[in-house]
């Protein structure tokens, strides 16, 4: 009878071996990061790898809220590169993080549209227009208080309606997990308009930009990494931090249309 | 007449789509091309590999609750029958977050985990996991079903015989089931193949370590790389069709009978 459970629970236990194993002799760094850094830190990669011989690198992308909540959840990652402070900060308050929070680049909002804008968006006051298709992310996903700074500040303006706000909200017709997808949503036809970062605009070729007035223009969206405390390298964890605010990190991410964190 | 048009609506409607899909796969060399980008090379590798270990895990730990199931006669069968079928109907989140709660950082078993110095969730290892929470009741139900057909009097034959537990089970008992446990395997395989919410959920979608192949469809869309997720898709549409074109072809039907030996 007994030797029956043994095979199996040997699979198991040497199953469970190898993923609590430390990682072999090359380091092998897993940055968890927001989903509007997908291509630019494809690039940083590669660089990475040669500047740090020894170094390889796995990249997740996700809203950082998803990447924040499977960190919690003991997610094997070595760094969080997140699209807000807020993400990072909940990590750095539950005691999650090695050492201090780092910006390590800017960005700004844009709407978008699909490249033949068949709701003829040409302001960003015609987003509450009636029947307009929006599509939005999820409340927890970052963006989504960025674009309800810059709506809540262009209801503000002259020329929108008092009601732009609520109507804008009513135009929306899918929340998306991450930016990535609102945008495939939007380069598909799937939506008519929608609030992405300038980055994600401008690597899409398939999308068309509309200006937001300056007025309206959200604080600056500020990108924060942190190392987190579970990290099985935190020195390199923290070297790649350092390196990507450098002059080397900083001219790709320029590339990518980001801005330096000021 | 009055028959063949609705059947012929519903045909159309479930084949359409995925054949437009396969159709678009294999159209240009798009499909060629997306295969050999390292996410669906990488994810296509990942999906053999860990569907492996899955059922290794499942058909050794499976088949001595098959027959259990199939011969035992003790109270709490039919409860403990639902819970061991109740993966079948739960949706696959519902099974990502379950696995979170016992195996996460701050699950059940979180703790005692991390104490040993094993951390499964967002790991390889808990894909497997959530493959095998998935994927395990079709291989159970149509063993214990396979088993429960097999015919008493003719192991009873082979003890007269002088034959051995052993040799009963190995000579009479497993032939006899074998076309079942084939069946439930196949279906099994193909299940934990497809596994998609249960390991977004509990393994997260990390390239190389924890993307399978429908991760891929999912991440690469997100990503606006329709082709790569089309590719992915194709190449488990065609498993799935394999698998259920075999298992009608080789016989198996009886065995598939969800309704045989319940």
């Amino acid at each position: 009878m007994t030797s029956r459970w043994v095979a199996p629970l040997a699979v198991v236990l040497l199953l469970a071996a190898c993923s609590s194993s430390p990682a072999t002799q090359p380091v092998e760094l897993t940055v968890y990061a927001a989903a509007s850094l997908r291509d630019a830190l494809e690039q940083v990669a590669t660089a990475y790898v040669t500047a740090a011989p020894g170094i390889s690198m796995v990249i997740a992308t996700d809203s950082s809220a998803a990447l924040r909540t499977q960190i919690e959840q003991g997610a094997p990652a070595d760094v969080l590169l997140s699209a807000d402070i807020a993400n990072p900060q909940r990590l750095f308050d539950d005691g999650l993080v090695e050492g201090g929070i780092t910006f390590f680049a800017g960005n700004t909002l844009v709407v978008i549209v699909p490249s033949d804008n068949p709701a003829a968006i040409r302001t960003p006051s015609d987003l509450a227009r009636q029947g307009v298709r929006i599509v939005a992310a999820g409340d927890e996903v970052p963006i989504t208080g960025y674009a309800t700074q810059v709506v809540n500040a262009l209801a503000e303006l002259p020329d929108y309606a008092a009601d732009f706000a609520d109507a804008y909200e009513a135009n929306v017709v899918s929340r998306e997990d991450n930016v990535q997808a609102v945008l495939a949503k939007i380069e598909l036809g799937e939506g008519d308009a929608a609030f992405v970062y300038q980055t994600d605009a401008l690597a899409s070729g398939s999308v068309r930009l509309v200006n937001i007035p300056d007025e309206a223009t959200p604080i600056q969206v500020l990108y924060a990494g942190v190392v987190i405390a579970t990290s099985a390298h935190p020195e390199a964890a923290r070297a790649f931090l350092h390196w990507l605010t450098g002059p080397d990190g900083r001219a790709i991410l320029a590339e990518f249309g980001f801005m330096p964190p000021s | 007449m009055t028959t063949r048009l609705p059947a012929a609506l519903l045909v159309v409607f479930l084949a359409l789509p995925v054949g437009v899909l396969v159709v678009q796969a294999f159209a240009g060399r798009a499909m060629v091309d997306a295969i050999a980008t390292p996410a669906v090379r990488d994810a296509l590798v990942l999906s053999l590999v860990t569907t492996t270990v899955s059922l290794v895990i499942i058909v050794a730990l499976g088949t001595p609750l098959a027959l259990l199931l199939a011969r035992g006669r003790f109270r709490g069968r039919a409860l403990l029958e639902t819970v061991v079928d109740l993966p079948i109907v739960l949706p696959p989140s519902v099974a990502g977050l379950a696995l979170l709660l016992v195996f996460g950082r701050r699950g059940a078993l979180g703790e005692a985990l991390e104490v040993a110095g094993i951390s499964i969730p967002f790991t390889t290892l808990a894909v497997v996991l959530a493959q095998v929470f998935v994927a395990a009741p079709f291989f159970v139900r149509a063993a214990r079903a396979g088993l429960a057909n097999v015919d008493r009097q003719l192991e009873d034959a082979a003890r007269d015989l002088g034959a051995g537990e052993r040799q009963v089970a190995r000579h009479v008992t497993l032939p006899l089931a074998a076309p079942a446990l084939a069946a439930g395997l196949v279906l099994c395989w193909s299940r934990a193949l497809g596994e998609f919410g249960a390991t977004i959920m509990f393994a997260g979608n990390v390239p190389g370590r924890t993307q399978t192949l429908p991760l891929v469809v999912y991440g690469e869309f997100q990503a606006g790389d329709l082709e790569a997720s089309i590719a992915a898709a194709a190449i488990l549409i065609l498993a799935a069709f394999g698998v259920l074109l075999a298992v009608r072809t080789l016989n198996w039907r009886r065995a598939l009978d969800l309704r045989a030996g319940g």
